[in-house]
């Protein structure tokens, strides 16, 4: 056993090092390969397209600015703009004033493990039902003849029907907020579900209130669920255009409508300038909210 | 918590949550027994009937309102679903198997992939649809909007994966290794048979979401429509309640998914628990 | 002898943690070896990197007469038995015994009676008939240690690496488990190393005891060696029997702040740092007026309380600087006066009793 024990002896241990990282990186190859591919090129070949000449039915690859300046200074598009932002903010509120206090009972509130799976089961299952059949599901709902005016009549607390229910922003905000609030509670309710309950039994018993504990605990312990949701929901929003054609009769226009409508008029170069200003407002928004928590860490 | 009060609002609340995301359905189901083919899709309900069941398994003589694309729009959703699942699961498996080591870029890799549930479908299919004009390539469901499902479903499946592999204890694979059986062996004997039940969840999750999706397949699927799509196309026309009759059907089909899935998960715990009594005997 | 596995200056970083410092070591064939080291030593690092789970920062690893280190773990034909057993949780016992010889890359068993036969023999040498069919589950942490043991013996490896086996059974059990695992590593003829943070498992499990110290084998020797010639201060404070000072040494004395111990006849040992031990059975306790030979060596303290084991009573005193001194009188050698706490006494032992390190 006459070894010469110095001079190989780092090289085994650097081969075993790479062979690691090679074999990460095979299993790794596909997914990022696929995400470049599919993903990011056409987000890119948006950009380029953003900047093509647009003659009434064709683009060639002039490039030139027109199609963002038609943007820019239409006060249609630009109110299209606005239409969307603010919806947005509404519906993210809307969705977690209603959805955080459900989340609240789920999570914390309900002892019994079993009750809490039924019940979150039963907030998924509306799911089950295709998207848009839900979407149609509003108009019956808040028609002038709809089921809620019907039943306020019935019970005697109006006297004529509310017509701002339906083809309105507020039947938009409202379609939505119904729509979307189940990303809210879900991670919301998955984070309260994580807080040990006898942190929360310590503070009750060195006297603090409800309001206090809530401020104090709960709060602050479900903000990752909180920004998880808000993401999921803006995302969704930001994307929207299938609500609000079918519960705002038209009046309602975001972003993601005007896409569909140009690229129906094959107008390709403007919709890609509306692509872009809704990508750039959605990267604005996620970073924000990344800011708040660090997702890979909560995971 | 013993706030009662709190306790008690709060339930309440739920109560009327619950009504809230529920209430849309009632009604949806409820329209759905209109007369045909003059009853619209609105209260009063004129007369009550099973009409529009029967509109979509085409057994009414032919009316004005077209029915509803099924049996092709179907099949097509279901092939688009099933291939999506097939690969967004392989995928995210693989990727989730290579976030157990630390390596370089794996903070850059992380967002590319979550970058896909972050974007909305609108937009990537509008970049898909010009991608497709300016190489001059067709828009098929089975081509370009197939590419998009999975765009949008892996990283779902990856992020369910990484949270299981994340607590899985890795000493049981060292174990395999110790034996002399090799990596992939050990793999496909001992880490998956351990993973599967979230696979199995990885793979519902990407099934179901694109099952139901429609924005990315709007710009990107050529001709063929599929299901989505197919009742989108009744938006900008009449709505007409036999897209109401559908969706009854559709969601008592998941009902039917749910509850064999329930059955099978109790018979496969009791048949376990029935051979550990055998054993004691 | 030759040796199945030698180390040769093997160094593992994890960031500013040196959890092997360039260690060497040498393990014989066909020995049980007892390896001790207290928690934080990095035996468990140790046995990572032999077995390949971990690849060491620099050095050489001779099994056999082959370098290993950039061998993958299933070549190396070590096997490995888990603290926390990791067994198979979807497969029965038998099915986790015959896992390997199934399953592996070199030579695996292809004929289901060969293979029944092999996982009947083994069942019968760990004593776990009758179980073959369970589920793992559902078995006791005992026998769970037997399936562990038996999934690695029947791949008949040429070393056995054992990370604290014992750790998660009972006192009883633990007693009776380090016999049976003397007779069947004898039967076998493999070599076991086997890991733990106790002195009395390692003392009396191995053939040869190795002590592991700040990333180094401090000594190895057998256990008889080991627990009466402890090599340096740090291995008799992991033996737990001794009481250490700290001091100068002189060329007759050695100087404690406490009081100066004039030596016997043998010579210091080489250490390193300079030290004084002397072990607990080998105090005696006599009142302060008492005479002092010339052999002997005398401090005072102050007694505070006794703990009796049956077998020994443990006397706890307070030397003047606060801290403890622990004398251990064997009840079958002496029967020790009664002594009355926050009392002076005066502790004696012989001169040639203590051990002294340079």
């Amino acid at each position: 056993m006459t070894m010469t024990a110095a001079t190989t002896s780092d090289a085994p241990s650097e081969t075993t090092a790479k062979k690691v990282s090679d074999k990460s990186l095979w299993l790794l190859a596909p997914g990022i390969l696929w995400m470049l591919l599919f993903l990011v090129v056409p987000m890119l070949m948006m950009v380029y397209v953003s900047f093509w000449t647009q003659t009434t039915f064709k683009i060639s690859p002039i490039l030139t600015v027109q199609s963002w300046v038609t943007f820019f200074t239409s006060d249609t598009y630009l109110s299209a703009l606005w239409t969307t932002v603010r919806i947005w903010l509404i519906v993210l509120v809307a969705t977690l004033v209603v959805g955080y206090p459900a989340a609240l009972y789920v999570g914390l509130f309900v002892r019994n493990k079993t009750t809490q799976t039924v019940l979150l089961v039963f907030c998924v299952i509306p799911f089950w039902t295709s998207f848009l059949i839900r979407v149609l599901a509003w108009r019956p709902m808040l028609g002038k003849e709809g089921a809620i005016n019907l039943i306020l009549q019935a019970l005697g607390i109006i006297n004529t029907p509310i017509e701002v229910l339906l083809f309105s922003e507020l039947s938009v905000v409202i379609g939505m907020t119904q729509i979307y609030c189940v990303f809210m509670v879900g991670p919301i309710a998955f984070m309260m579900g994580r807080i040990d309950p006898s942190v929360i039994e310590a503070a009750q018993d060195l006297g603090a209130g409800f309001w206090r504990i809530f401020r104090t605990i709960i709060l602050p312990l479900t903000m990752p669920g909180v920004v998880v949701g808000a993401i999921f929901v803006s995302v969704m929003v930001l994307g929207e255009f299938a609500t609000a054609a079918a519960l705002s009769g038209r009046k309602v226009n975001l972003l993601g409508n005007i896409i569909v409508t140009q690229v129906g008029s094959l107008k390709w170069a403007f919709a890609a300038v509306v692509g872009v200003v809704l990508t750039i407002l959605m990267g604005i928004v996620v970073a924000a909210l990344l800011r708040v928590v660090d997702l890979r860490k909560a995971l | 918590m013993n706030s009662s009060g709190t306790k008690f609002a709060l339930g309440v609340y739920t109560g009327l949550f619950l009504v809230f995301l529920y209430a849309p359905m009632v009604v949806l189901g409820i329209l759905s027994f209109q007369t045909g083919p003059e009853g619209g899709p609105q209260f009063p309900i004129i007369e009550w009937s099973t009409y529009w069941y029967q509109h979509l398994f085409g057994f009414t003589p032919p009316s004005r309102i077209a029915p509803l694309p099924i049996n092709e729009a179907l099949f097509r959703s279901l092939a688009l679903s099933v291939m999506t699942m097939i690969v967004s699961t392989v995928l995210g498996v693989s990727s989730a198997q290579a976030f157990r080591r630390k390596f370089r870029g794996s903070g850059v890799a992380f967002y590319l992939i979550v970058l896909g549930m972050m974007v909305p479908g609108v937009l990537v299919g509008l970049g898909m649809a010009l991608v497709a004009n300016v190489l001059g390539i067709d828009r098929h469901w089975w081509g370009t909007a197939f590419v998009l499902h999975v765009v949008y479903t892996y990283p779902f499946a990856f992020l369910v994966m990484l949270a299981i592999l994340n607590r899985f204890d890795p000493s049981v694979e060292e174990a395999a290794w110790s034996l002399g059986v090799s990596p992939i062996k050990t793999f496909r004997k001992i880490t998956f048979p351990l993973i599967f039940p979230g696979v199995l969840s990885a793979m519902l999750f990407a099934f179901t979401l694109s099952y139901d999706e429609f924005s990315r397949t709007l710009f990107a699927s050529g001709r063929d429509l599929t299901l989505p799509l197919a009742i989108y196309g009744t938006f900008s026309v009449e709505v007409h309640p036999n897209v109401f009759a559908f969706g009854v059907l559709t969601t008592i089909f998941s009902f039917a998914l749910l509850g064999v899935y329930a059955a099978l998960m109790t018979l496969s715990i009791r048949r376990a628990k029935r051979i550990a009594i055998q054993e004691e005997a | 002898m030759s040796a199945v596995l030698k180390l040769s200056n093997v160094r593992k970083s994890y960031g500013d943690l040196h959890a092997l410092n360039g260690l060497d070591l040498a393990l014989p064939e066909d020995a049980y070896v007892a390896l001790l080291g207290p928690s934080g030593s990095g035996k468990t690092t140790l046995l990572r990197v032999i077995a390949g789970f971990e690849t060491p920062d620099a050095g050489s690893l001779t099994f056999k007469g082959k370098r290993i280190e950039g061998i993958a773990p299933h070549r190396r034909d070590i096997g490995f038995v888990f603290q926390n057993f990791a067994l198979f949780p979807h497969l029965s016992v038998a099915k986790n015994i015959a896992f390997g010889l199934e399953n592996r890359d070199i030579d695996p068993v292809a004929d289901p009676k060969v293979l029944a036969a092999r996982v009947k023999d083994m069942v019968a040498l760990v004593g776990l008939g009758g179980l073959e069919e369970r589920a793992v589950t559902q078995i006791s942490g005992g026998q769970r240690q037997r399936v562990a043991l038996a999934r690695t013996l029947i791949t008949e490896p040429s070393l056995v690496l054992l990370d604290e086996p014992l750790g998660a059974l009972d006192a009883n059990l633990r007693a009776r488990m380090r016999s049976e695992l003397r007779a069947i590593r004898e039967r076998c003829g493999v070599t076991f190393l086997h890991v733990t943070g106790s002195e009395s498992e390692a003392l009396a499990m191995g053939d040869l005891v190795l002590v592991l110290d700040q990333g180094r084998i401090a000594q190895s020797a057998d256990a008889d060696t080991i627990y009466n010639q402890p090599q340096s201060p740090s291995v008799a404070r992991f033996l737990n029997c001794y009481n250490l000072f700290e001091g100068t040494l002189s060329s007759d004395a050695f100087i404690a702040p406490l009081g100066t111990f004039p030596l016997g006849g043998t010579s210091p040992r080489q250490s390193g740092k300079p030290g004084y031990a002397i072990r607990y059975d080998r105090i005696a306790v006599r009142p302060l007026t008492d005479t002092v030979a010339n052999d002997e060596v005398r401090l005072e303290a102050t007694f505070v309380a006794d703990e009796y084991s049956g077998a020994a009573i443990n006397s706890f005193f307070a030397l003047d600087d606060g801290r403890v001194f622990e004398v251990e009188s064997h009840l079958s050698q002496t029967t020790p006066n009664a002594l009355t706490p926050q009392t002076r006494y005066a502790l004696v032992w012989k001169r040639n009793d203590a051990l002294v390190y340079a």
